[in-house]
């Protein structure tokens, strides 16, 4: 009948609740908490009052056009903007209940708890083995066996380990761009974070890579909290629990992917995901 | 309304799936006027038109069906466009089978006229024209996006199942009464039943319309009034 047919693709919604996005759907607890944040570039106020959770073991994507925020949200999540002076971000991003914006905090204890993707592949000039040992010997000091077991494992993890464990020795740069990022993605997840941030991760790649990617992403999501920046609506909705469409530096609505994909609450999220925005 | 999306051919698309969906309801609705006329009139060739103009329904309902699954696979809707796509496809699918009870009242409106004129056949246009305006009545409230208006024939379909229940006695009167009815009143009773079940066609168009409007189910209950499923003939009321 049409209305059992018109329920079942509406249940994601019922199951969104009415106390807040995605609350009733999501039974896993927050690991991050961006509580009113704000962020400037110079005298550019890039965000505005941000405030969302991220839950763990579940996928948050990020949409809106480009120069919304989204990225530079990414990039207050493991204070990356603080390479760039004059960018300030304001508010408290908070990781197991500690503000990792708070001054003072050591950072490489905050990246390590937060692995970041970035849109192109960006594997160091070193060979394979290397690229992903190199962040596991920054914050550890393990025996050679110990620390190929612990590569082999990344790249598995990644998917990657059938098609490089006979050429570890070699440069990553020689492999294929789908092939990269999933070595980029290796390499995050070899210092064993608890959040992965991915900006635009199949952006670049072959339709059949980003299949990898996305097939990464659920595998991943059952031991991370991951959170993914992508202009790739389809991508948003395959991928993601979560889905917070931003436009011009605000969150517009944060809501269980389903209901942002089949029933949007705001006008400007419906607009844009169904290509209405002008 | 919404505003028109950036890429113009997607607007034009939509537009030729809703217009697909009126150009059937409007079949939909000739179909039957044109069956409740010949059951009235006894005209077999009025009927026997309802019954070759079925095809072009079908015909109608398979471009439907080609243009939405196009639309799914080269547009990926979202939102309300993927509930303007998704209704559309279910409402084709009720039009279709309206108009298939429309046929099948035509064709039963062939065989009655051979026989004598029994008096309950008077009743059945009255049924067919309160069917035609729940049909109208939800193709205008599709054309508006009118939510109100399609529960409004969503809850009207109860007038149209009490018509039914009644006819339904009456009919089993007429048959107790002299069994030489029996041909007559069997063929005419399909014809209430499938006049009824254009009823339910019809609320089904009006639960997808508020789907479509709301982006939520319609849950409530349908208030309905055919109780011929509980009726049992009386052994004692049959005459011998």
């Amino acid at each position: 009948m049409s209305v059992s047919l018109a329920r079942s693709m509406s249940t994601a919604f019922e199951a969104s609740g009415q106390n807040g996005p995605g609350t009733a759907v999501n039974p896993s607890p927050a690991k991050v908490q961006i509580r009113n944040v704000g962020f400037h570039y110079g005298k550019f106020q890039a965000l505005k009052d941000v405030s969302l959770a991220l839950h763990d073991r579940r996928v948050t994507a990020f949409i809106g056009p480009s120069g919304c925020g989204k990225s530079t949200l990414l990039r207050i999540l493991n204070r990356i903007y603080e390479l760039y002076p004059g960018q300030v971000a304001t508010g408290e991003v908070l990781v197991d209940g500690q503000n990792i914006l708070a001054p003072g905090l050591d950072l490489n204890l905050v990246r390590a708890k937060i692995g970041m993707v970035f849109q192109k592949p960006t594997p160091f000039p070193m060979s394979i083995y290397d690229n992903i040992a190199f962040g596991i010997r920054l914050y550890e000091r393990l025996p050679k066996s110990v620390l190929d077991d612990r590569v082999e494992s990344a790249l598995q993890r990644a998917a990657l380990w059938n098609e490089v464990k006979d050429k570890l020795r070699q440069s990553g740069l020689g492999l294929s761009g789908g092939q990269q990022q999933r070595l980029c993605i290796a390499r995050a997840i070899a210092v064993r974070p608890e959040i992965l941030l991915l900006d635009e991760p199949a952006s670049a790649l072959d339709p059949i890579s980003t299949q990898r990617i996305e097939e990464l992403i659920a595998e991943l999501k059952s031991d991370y909290c991951i959170a993914i920046v992508t202009h790739n609506m389809q991508q948003a909705a395959r991928s993601s629990d979560f889905t917070a469409f931003m436009y011009l530096g605000e969150l517009v609505e944060f809501d269980a992917t389903e209901k942002i994909f089949t029933h949007p609450t705001e006008r400007r999220t419906e607009d844009y995901i169904t290509g209405r925005f002008g | 309304m919404a505003a028109e999306h950036i890429l113009k051919s997607y607007d034009e698309e939509l537009a030729k799936l809703n217009n697909m969906i009126v150009e059937m309801g409007g079949l939909a609705e000739s179909q039957l006027v044109s069956a409740i006329d010949a059951v009235a009139k006894r005209d077999s060739d009025l009927a026997a038109h309802v019954v070759e103009g079925d095809t072009q329904v079908d015909d109608l309902e398979r471009e439907l069906d080609n243009l939405a699954i196009r639309l799914l696979a080269l547009r990926q809707p979202m939102a309300r466009d993927l509930r303007e796509i998704f209704a559309a496809l279910k409402i084709g699918a009720d039009l279709e089978r309206i108009c298939d009870y429309a046929a099948n009242v035509a064709k039963r409106s062939i065989a009655l006229a051979q026989t004598p004129p029994i008096q309950p056949v008077h009743a059945l246009p009255r049924m067919g024209t309160l069917a035609l305006a729940l049909v109208k009545d939800v193709i205008d409230a599709y054309v508006g996006r009118d939510a109100d208006k399609a529960l409004d024939v969503w809850r009207r379909d109860e007038e149209l199942d009490e018509m039914y229940s009644s006819l339904f006695r009456e009919f089993l009167t007429y048959m107790m009464e002299d069994p030489r009815n029996i041909g007559a009143c069997t063929h005419l009773l399909f014809m209430a039943k499938n006049i009824e079940r254009i009823g339910d066609h019809a609320t089904n168009i009006a639960e997808n319309l508020y789907y479509l409007v709301h982006g939520t189910p319609l849950t409530e209950i349908r208030p309905k009034g055919d109780k011929s499923s509980l009726e049992v003939v009386a052994p004692d009321r049959v005459t011998r």
